[in-house]
C-alpha cells in the first residue's frame, strides 16, 4: 500500500456559534449544547485521522504500552492496512500519541469548527448528505484518503464516516464520566436502540460513557490531532 | 347442577319451537341461570329487559351494507330453538333478511353452562349477488345502551361520586368485564368480550377496544361474511347478586381455567416469587463503578441496598447504550469487561454470598443476521456455566422464546424476567416473572395509583413496579402504587447516565413495604385476591389480598380525593378477631360492629395509602 503524508492544515483563529445536537435515545449528556459563542485559536489540524502506519511508528519509537491493554490494537495493524485509520485505541492511547507528535486531541468545539467552518455547513462538503463522499454504510474501514472529495472547508478528510473520532477531555457530571465522539463511522447497526451509526452531521456528538479500557476501545473509534499554532 | 333445571319461561306458544316461527306475539322472555331476558321480535330484534335493567329497548344489532342500513321491520324470524339438558341450555333465534339483491341469515344464541356465566353469540352469513362480497359494518345499539346506563362501569372503572374514573388497569389480552350494578351495588352484571386471538375470526373484532373507548357510540365493526354463519360477537354475561367482587371472581376463575399454570407451581423456580426488590445496576456510573480502581462496587451496592430493605436480585446492565458503536455483539461486550467473564463471576459470587440473585439482560434488538435465538441460547448456556448467574432479563420483550425455554430444562432454577408484562396466554404460561413498567418520558406522565388487574388475575406471576424517569412526587406515588398493589419494585436510580436517586424517606417507605410483602407473602400472593372491592366512600379505592382459606385478609386502601376521610371505609365480610395497620402513615383505624355487621373505620389523609391486616373469626 502506497503511503502518504498526513499533512497539517492551518486553521485561523475565529469565533463561531457552537450548537450541537445530542441524539442519544434516552437521557442527556450534561454538556452545554449551545448556541453559545466559542473562540477558536490558531490551530494546525491533521488532514486525515491518524493512520495505522503513524500509530505503528509511534509504538516503534516510544515503546508505548497502555496500562490496561485489553483490546488495544485488537485489529493487529500490518502493512496491508497501514492507510486505514488506527482504531481500538482508547482516549488515553490517543492522547499518548498526540503528545508524542506535539499535539493534542481537538476539543468538541474545535472539532465542529474544523468540520463545519464559518459557514456552519451540515456536512464537511456542504449542506446536503452525499453517501459517495464518505464511508457511510460500508462493511469495513477504508484508507483515510479514499474520500478526498468529501473534505471539509479547510481540507480535512474523513470528518464524516469511516471512524468515530475521540475529542479531548473526560466530562464528569458528578456521577458519570464520559467523552464525546464525533463524525460517525462506517458501521451502521440495524436497530434504533443501537448507537446511531453511519456518517454523522458536523453538529452531532455522541456521548461515550467511560468504563474500563476494554470497553472504551472499539473497532470504529480513532482520532486525529490538532496542534496549537501561533 | 340444580340451577340448570330451572324452567325456561316462554311468553309464546309452543309452536314456536317448531321450525317455522308463526306466533303473532313475537316476544320471548326467558331465564337462564341467574339471567332474565326479554327479547321483542315485533319491529326488529330488540332487547327489552336484562335482569334489573329495565326498558333497554334497543335493537340488538344494526347492519349497514355499503353504507345503506338494512331497514327495520324486515327481519324474518325463521326459527326459535331451545335445548335444555343437564349440562347445557341453549336458546337461539334464527332470522333472515333479503336486502336488495343479497340475502342475509343470522342467529342469536344464549348458551349457559354455568349458572352465573352465559354466552351471548351473534352470528351472520350472506349470500352475495353474483358472489361479489360487499362491505358490511355492524353496530350494536343494545351494548351502546348498556354503556349509557348510569351505573355502567368499563373495565377498571369506579364512580368517584360524580363520574366514572379509571382506577384499574390491565395490559393483557384478557379484558375484564364491564359492569352494571343496581343502585345498591348488589345485583350486578358483567360483560366480557373474550379476546384471545381476534384476528383468527370475525368475532369480537375490535369490541374489546371499543368498550374501552370513549367513542363507543361511533364504533362499527367491519365483518367479512360468507354463506356459512360466522361468529361476530361472543359476549360473556356474568351475573352476581354479591356485587362486582363476585363478577371479578367469576371472570378470574373462568379465565384461568384456560391456562396451564403448572410452571408457576414448579418448586424449582420459587425463588423468583420472592424477588421483591430488583436493583438495576447501570455499569457506567459512580453508583456501580470505581473509575480509579477500575472495578465494580458490588459490595457498596449491596450495602446501600439495605436502606431499601435489601436487594433480592441485581440486574447488571452495560450493553445499552454502548451496543452499536462497532460490530461487537452483546456477549462480546462481557469479554471486554476487566478480566473478561471473571468480573461477572466475581460479582455473582459476592451476590450469592448475600443471598442475592443475579440477572444479565438479553437484547433481542441486537440479534445480527448471522445469529439466531438458538445461538443466543447457546451463548447463554455457556455464560451460565462460566458465571453461575441466576436469571436472564428480556429487554423490550414480553415473551419467552422457545430457545430459552429449553435452558430451564438444563438449569431448572434459572429464571426469566421480561421488561413487558406478558400479554397472551402462551407467554403468561411460560414467562413466570416480569416488570410492571409504567411511564413515558415524552409526555407529562403522572404516576397514578390504581389497581393492576393482571396482578390479581395471576397472583403467582411476580411483578416489579418501575417508572424509570419518575422523580419527586411521582416517585412517592410509585411507592404508594406498589403498596396498593402489594407488589415489589425495581430500584433503578442511574437511568442510562441520569442520576435520579430515591430520597432517604422514600427508601424507608420501600424498606417498610418490602418487609410487609415478605411477612405477609402468602396473602399478597394468595389466590383469592380481588382488586377494587366495594368501599363505603366514593373517594376510597381498596384491594383485598387473601388466600383461599380467607381467615386473614390484607386491605390496601387509598384515599384518592383531595380531602381527609374520616369514618366507615369498608363493610367487612365476617366478624373481626384482630386488626392492625401494617403499612403507611399511622392513622386511627377502628372496627365498628352494628347489627352483626362489621365495618372498618379510618381517618385517612388525602392521597394516602395504608395497608390493614384483619383476622376474621371463622
Amino acid at each position: 500500500m502506497k503511503s502518504f503524508v498526513n499533512k497539517k492544515i492551518f486553521i485561523e483563529s475565529n469565533e463561531y456559534t457552537y450548537r450541537v445536537e445530542h441524539l442519544t435515545l434516552e437521557g442527556t449528556c450534561s454538556t452545554d449544547h449551545g448556541p453559545r459563542n466559542v473562540k477558536i485559536k490558531n490551530l494546525l489540524v491533521d488532514k486525515y485521522p491518524v493512520t495505522n502506519q503513524q500509530y505503528y511508528f509511534f509504538l516503534k519509537k516510544t515503546g508505548y504500552q497502555p496500562r490496561d491493554s485489553q483490546r488495544f490494537l485488537e485489529h493487529k495493524p500490518n502493512k496491508k492496512i497501514f492507510n486505514l485509520p488506527v482504531v481500538f485505541v482508547s482516549q488515553n492511547d490517543a492522547i499518548a500519541y498526540a503528545k508524542w507528535v506535539g499535539g493534542r486531541l481537538p476539543t468538541d468545539e474545535e472539532w465542529q469548527y474544523i468540520a463545519a467552518g464559518p459557514k456552519y455547513l451540515d456536512w464537511p462538503w456542504g449542506n446536503k448528505f452525499n453517501p459517495l463522499l464518505c464511508n457511510h454504510d460500508g462493511n469495513k474501514l477504508v484508507p483515510v484518503n479514499t474520500h478526498r472529495k468529501g473534505e471539509s472547508w479547510c481540507g480535512c478528510v474523513d470528518m464524516a464516516g469511516n471512524c468515530w473520532e475521540w475529542t479531548a477531555g473526560i466530562h464528569d457530571d458528578g456521577n458519570h464520566q464520559f467523552a464525546l465522539l464525533r463524525g460517525g463511522s462506517y458501521f451502521y447497526a440495524h436497530d434504533h436502540w443501537h448507537v446511531g451509526g453511519g456518517a454523522r452531521k458536523n453538529n452531532y456528538h455522541w456521548k461515550l460513557q467511560i468504563l474500563n479500557e476494554g470497553i472504551n476501545r472499539a473497532a470504529t473509534l480513532g482520532f486525529r490531532c490538532v496542534y496549537d499554532a501561533k | 347442577m340444580k340451577e340448570l333445571t330451572e324452567p325456561l319461561l316462554w311468553a309464546f306458544d309452543v309452536s314456536m319451537m317448531q321450525n317455522k316461527f308463526t306466533d303473532k306475539k313475537k316476544s320471548i322472555d326467558f331465564t337462564l341461570g341467574n339471567l332474565n331476558l326479554s327479547i321483542d321480535l315485533n319491529k326488529n330484534i330488540f332487547l327489552k329487559k336484562l335482569n334489573f335493567i329495565k326498558n333497554i329497548n334497543n335493537e340488538l344489532f344494526i347492519i349497514r351494507v355499503e353504507n345503506k342500513l338494512i331497514p327495520k321491520n324486515k327481519y324474518k324470524i325463521e326459527k326459535v330453538f331451545k335445548n335444555t339438558d343437564v349440562n347445557l341450555t341453549v336458546i337461539s333465534i334464527d332470522f333472515s333478511q333479503n336486502f336488495e339483491n343479497d340475502f342475509f341469515k343470522g342467529r342469536i344464541s344464549f348458551v349457559q353452562k354455568k349458572k352465573n356465566i352465559i354466552d351471548f353469540i351473534f352470528q351472520l352469513s350472506a349470500r352475495w349477488h353474483k358472489d361479489i362480497p360487499k362491505k358490511v359494518l355492524l353496530k350494536f345499539p343494545f351494548i351502546i345502551n348498556l354503556h349509557k346506563n348510569k351505573n355502567f362501569l368499563k373495565p377498571g372503572d369506579i364512580f368517584d361520586g360524580k363520574k366514572r374514573i379509571k382506577k384499574g388497569v390491565w395490559n393483557l389480552h384478557e379484558y375484564p368485564p364491564s359492569i352494571i350494578s343496581d343502585n345498591l351495588g348488589i345485583e350486578t352484571l358483567g360483560f366480557e368480550f373474550y379476546d384471545q386471538f381476534p384476528w383468527q375470526a370475525n368475532y369480537n373484532l375490535g369490541m374489546s377496544e371499543a368498550i374501552s373507548s370513549e367513542n363507543f357510540e361511533k364504533f362499527e365493526t367491519e365483518v367479512q361474511l360468507t354463506q356459512e354463519l360466522t361468529d361476530i360477537i361472543l359476549m360473556k354475561i356474568y351475573t352476581s347478586s354479591k356485587g362486582r367482587e363476585k363478577i371479578f371472581s367469576l371472570w378470574k376463575e373462568n379465565t384461568r381455567k384456560r391456562y396451564d399454570l403448572r410452571k408457576y407451581r414448579d418448586s424449582n423456580n420459587r425463588w423468583i416469587k420472592k424477588n421483591y426488590l430488583q436493583h438495576f445496576m447501570f455499569a457506567y456510573g459512580e453508583e456501580a463503578f470505581d473509575y480509579k480502581k477500575i472495578q465494580f462496587k458490588i459490595n457498596k451496592i449491596i450495602k446501600e441496598g439495605k436502606q431499601f430493605g435489601g436487594y433480592d436480585s441485581i440486574l447488571f446492565w452495560h450493553q445499552y447504550p454502548r451496543l452499536g458503536l462497532d460490530e461487537s455483539n452483546q456477549w462480546q461486550l462481557y469479554k471486554y469487561l476487566p478480566k473478561n467473564y471473571k468480573t461477572i463471576k466475581k460479582i455473582v459470587d459476592i451476590c450469592h454470598s448475600h443471598n442475592i440473585k443475579f440477572f444479565i439482560p438479553f437484547k433481542p434488538w441486537d440479534i445480527r443476521s448471522n445469529e439466531s435465538l438458538d445461538s443466543h441460547a447457546k451463548s447463554l448456556e455457556k455464560f451460565i456455566k462460566e458465571t453461575n448467574i441466576d436469571g436472564f432479563f428480556l429487554d423490550t420483550m414480553s415473551s419467552l422464546p422457545e430457545s430459552f425455554l429449553k435452558i430451564q430444562k438444563k438449569f431448572p432454577s434459572f429464571e426469566f424476567c421480561s421488561e413487558g408484562t406478558p400479554r397472551e396466554q402462551r407467554q403468561i404460561e411460560t414467562l413466570t416473572s416480569s416488570w410492571d413498567q409504567i411511564g413515558d418520558i415524552r409526555r407529562n406522565f403522572k404516576v397514578d395509583i390504581n389497581s393492576n388487574f393482571f396482578r390479581f388475575l395471576f397472583p403467582e406471576h411476580p411483578l416489579n413496579l418501575v417508572s424509570r424517569w419518575s422523580v419527586g412526587s411521582d416517585k412517592d406515588a410509585l411507592i404508594k402504587r406498589a403498596a396498593f398493589n402489594g407488589m415489589g419494585m425495581v430500584i433503578w436510580q442511574d437511568i442510562f447516565g441520569c442520576w435520579l436517586p430515591f430520597s432517604i424517606e422514600q427508601k424507608k417507605k420501600i424498606k417498610s413495604l418490602k418487609n410487609i410483602l415478605k411477612k405477609y407473602h402468602k396473602y399478597f400472593y394468595g389466590d383469592n385476591s380481588i382488586p377494587l372491592i366495594k368501599t363505603l366512600s366514593k373517594k376510597i379505592i381498596c384491594n383485598e389480598f387473601s388466600n383461599s382459606q380467607g381467615k386473614q385478609k390484607i386491605y390496601s386502601i387509598y384515599n384518592f380525593g383531595s380531602n381527609k376521610i374520616n369514618g366507615r371505609i369498608l363493610k367487612l365480610p365476617l366478624a373481626v378477631m384482630e386488626f392492625k395497620q401494617i403499612y403507611g402513615k399511622k392513622v386511627n383505624i377502628q372496627i365498628e360492629k352494628k347489627q352483626n355487621t362489621f365495618y372498618l373505620l379510618a381517618n385517612l389523609d388525602a392521597n394516602d395509602v395504608i395497608l390493614v391486616n384483619i383476622k376474621f373469626k371463622i
